[in-house]
């Protein structure tokens, strides 16, 4: 069923030097689900989501985004086929105001770019959504400050916001909660359940809080040293030994425990 | 301004009370040739008349001002705005200075055909230049425009080239053409490049509120991002250079118009860094401020030269390194932060 599966990667491999970063990963996002990816420092998890999102070319393998070979597709398509992704660290226009940040990302997928006699007020289409938006994820308020100027916690909900202004098909999300105060969590995590359900999206999610990831996850996929150590539901992933050896043991601290006896 | 404040002031119509900056502004450099003939005790009519005076020798000094703010204006269009850092600046503006003056007089072209034809240049060279933008970025760019204005720099001084060119002495003898005399109409030659500029300007303040402009801005701020959300930022880099250059070459038919010479040095390293020294005066990305960069750059010039003699460009030096230093911002830069304005 080839139509269900949104995002498909076959033997994904990411190499700096003698460094595997990613190795060989099989990955199978089913469309309109919530796929959570999680594993210690370093496993390898941005670095794959900067190959699913054509910032970084893979040293080998095939990525198929809702069965296209997007592999070598241009960075700068990867929008237009409805692909969003936030960033680990907040990677925003930090001297523009937050309502700019987020038009310029309804702007990119809409026509009028190249209107360069006319005042950008004019794509009135674009302006609207992008208020919209900043309504949507709690940043209307602020709009006019310039991005660098936001609170931590705000700037993971800009960030958010560029991502849903192109109302993409496809979310990778890495960490989104990151440098969020504690209490702020559960709201952002709703937003982006409610955005998921409501446009039968799909969400991939790399996140480090275990109670997040266990609350909204379909599918978890664990990586390890760079390689799908294990996957399934929640409920299967803590049950799993040999994701409690190399992953809970290793965030427990309990080093010894970590060799992979996958 | 809301309706409810009584108000001292007349009312005026909210478009004008908008830009009553840019209108004085404007108003006072048409009135200045006259007003310096007021000054110096000669009759307004002179100015009309084309008599020789000081009306006439600070036309010819604002006529400067003009040409090298339209420059200035072009380059803060590609550093300011887009933020691609080019060090080959002036090779565009050597370029429409050559061109224009090769056609005219080598070839007996008249007025029109070699503007257009200096646009077609201006077009061209950028979309030479620009190939190389997706394969060099940063200080690699940089270096590749300005070998790339060096190879114009030593070809327009080649033995080969000099029945065009003039050689290392630069290009000499123009006549200009009847319309636009800078030496029969001081005045009228005055005026075409205070609307040149005038219009360069605006047009250049609607470009950076466009949607073209916005993602040129948003390319300076992050490119990576730009790329990300969906933007072909080769594209909108290429659209951004070759209006700068088109306005470079320009400005460079305007000097070689006005010029009793074109040397070779227009299409210099030091010419760029004239162009950078202008905007870093003004503010970098305000636009605004190249107009009154230009303005600086040339009247220190003028008067450190005037009163100071053979220790002018020493000054010169001071002066730039304490503005850069003091006025980081430049002038307009720092003007919009005073008011709150943000940068
Ligand atoms: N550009 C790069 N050049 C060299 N090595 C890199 C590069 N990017 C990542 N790495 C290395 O690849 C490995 C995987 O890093 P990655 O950032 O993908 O891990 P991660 O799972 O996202 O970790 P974290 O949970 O800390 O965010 C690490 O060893 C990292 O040092
Ligand atoms: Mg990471």
């Amino acid at each position: 069923m080839p139509e269900t599966i949104a995002l498909e990667t076959r033997r994904l491999r990411k190499q700096f030097g003698g460094l595997v970063a990613v190795d060989d990963v099989d990955l199978r996002v089913q469309a309109g689900s919530f796929h959570a990816i999680i594993g210690p420092n370093g496993a390898g998890k941005t670095t794959l989501f900067n190959l699913l999102s054509r910032t970084l070319d893979p040293t080998s393998g095939q990525i198929y985004f809702k069965g296209r070979d997007i592999t070598r597709l241009p960075l700068h398509q990867t929008a237009h086929l409805g692909i969003g992704r936030s960033f680990q660290i907040t990677n925003v226009f930090p001297n523009l105001s937050v309502l700019e940040n987020v038009r310029l990302a309804c702007q990119a997928v809409q026509p009028g770019s190249f209107r360069f006699w006319e005042d950008h007020r004019r794509l009135k289409a674009v302006l609207e959504r992008a208020h919209a938006v900043l309504e949507q994820v709690g940043l209307a308020a602020r709009a006019a400050l310039p991005a660098r100027a936001l609170p931590q916690g705000d700037q993971r909900k800009l960030e958010l916001g560029m991502i849903l202004a192109p109302d993409p098909s496809l979310l990778l999300l890495d960490e989104p909660t990151a440098g969020m105060a504690g209490e702020q969590v559960p709201e952002l995590m709703e937003l982006i359940g409610a955005v998921q359900k409501r446009g039968g999206k799909t969400v991939v999610l790399v996140e480090h809080n275990m109670n997040v990831v266990m609350r909204a996850s379909d599918v978890i996929t664990v990586m390890h040293q760079g390689a799908r150590l294990a996957e399934g539901t929640p409920t299967e992933i803590t049950a799993n030994p040999a994701v409690q050896s190399a992953y809970l043991g290793e965030l427990y601290g309990d080093l010894g425990a970590t060799q992979e006896d996958a | 301004m809301t309706p409810a404040t009584p108000s001292t002031r007349p009312a005026l119509p909210g478009w004008l009370s908008r830009n009553l900056g840019p209108l004085g502004g404007l108003l006072a450099l048409i009135a200045f040739p006259f007003v310096v003939a007021a000054q110096s005790g000669d009759s307004p009519v002179a100015v009309l008349t084309n008599e020789s005076g000081n009306a006439k020798f600070y036309q010819g000094l604002f006529i400067e001002v003009f040409i090298l703010a339209i420059y200035a204006l072009s380059y803060d269009l590609v550093l300011g705005v887009t933020g691609l850092l080019s060090f080959g600046h002036a090779l565009f503006f050597g370029m429409g200075a050559y061109a224009t003056g090769i056609l005219i007089k080598s070839f007996g072209w008249e007025l029109g055909p070699t503007i257009v034809a200096v646009i077609g240049i201006g077009v061209t060279q950028a979309l030479a230049v620009g190939v190389v933008l997706p394969r060099v970025k940063g200080v690699t760019f940089a270096l590749v425009t300005l070998g790339m204005a060096s190879v114009f720099h030593i070809v327009v001084q080649t033995h080969e080239l000099s029945p065009w060119t003039g050689g290392d002495v630069g290009l000499q003898g123009l006549v200009p053409p009847a319309i636009l005399n800078p030496n029969a109409d001081r005045l009228r030659f005055y005026l075409v490049s205070l609307a040149v500029m005038v219009l360069a300007w605006l047009a250049y303040k609607r470009f950076v509120d466009s949607p073209t402009g916005r993602v040129c801005n948003a390319i300076r701020e992050n490119e990576g991002r730009a790329l990300m959300l969906g933007y072909n930022t080769f594209v909108f880099k290429l659209i951004a250079l070759t209006i700068a250059s088109v306005t470079a070459a320009l400005a460079g038919s305007l000097h070689a118009l006005y010029q009793p010479i074109v040397s070779p040095n227009v299409a210099s390293l030091s010419f760029t860094v004239a162009a950078l020294l202008m905007i870093l005066m003004g503010g970098v990305g305000t636009l605004t401020g190249a107009l009154f960069g230009a303005l600086a750059y040339r009247l220190l010039a003028f008067f450190l030269d005037r009163w100071f003699g053979q220790i002018a460009d020493v000054l010169l030096g001071v002066v730039y390194i304490a503005l850069v230093l003091f006025v980081p911002y430049g002038i307009v830069g720092t003007w919009r932060r005073r008011r709150g304005r943000g940068a």
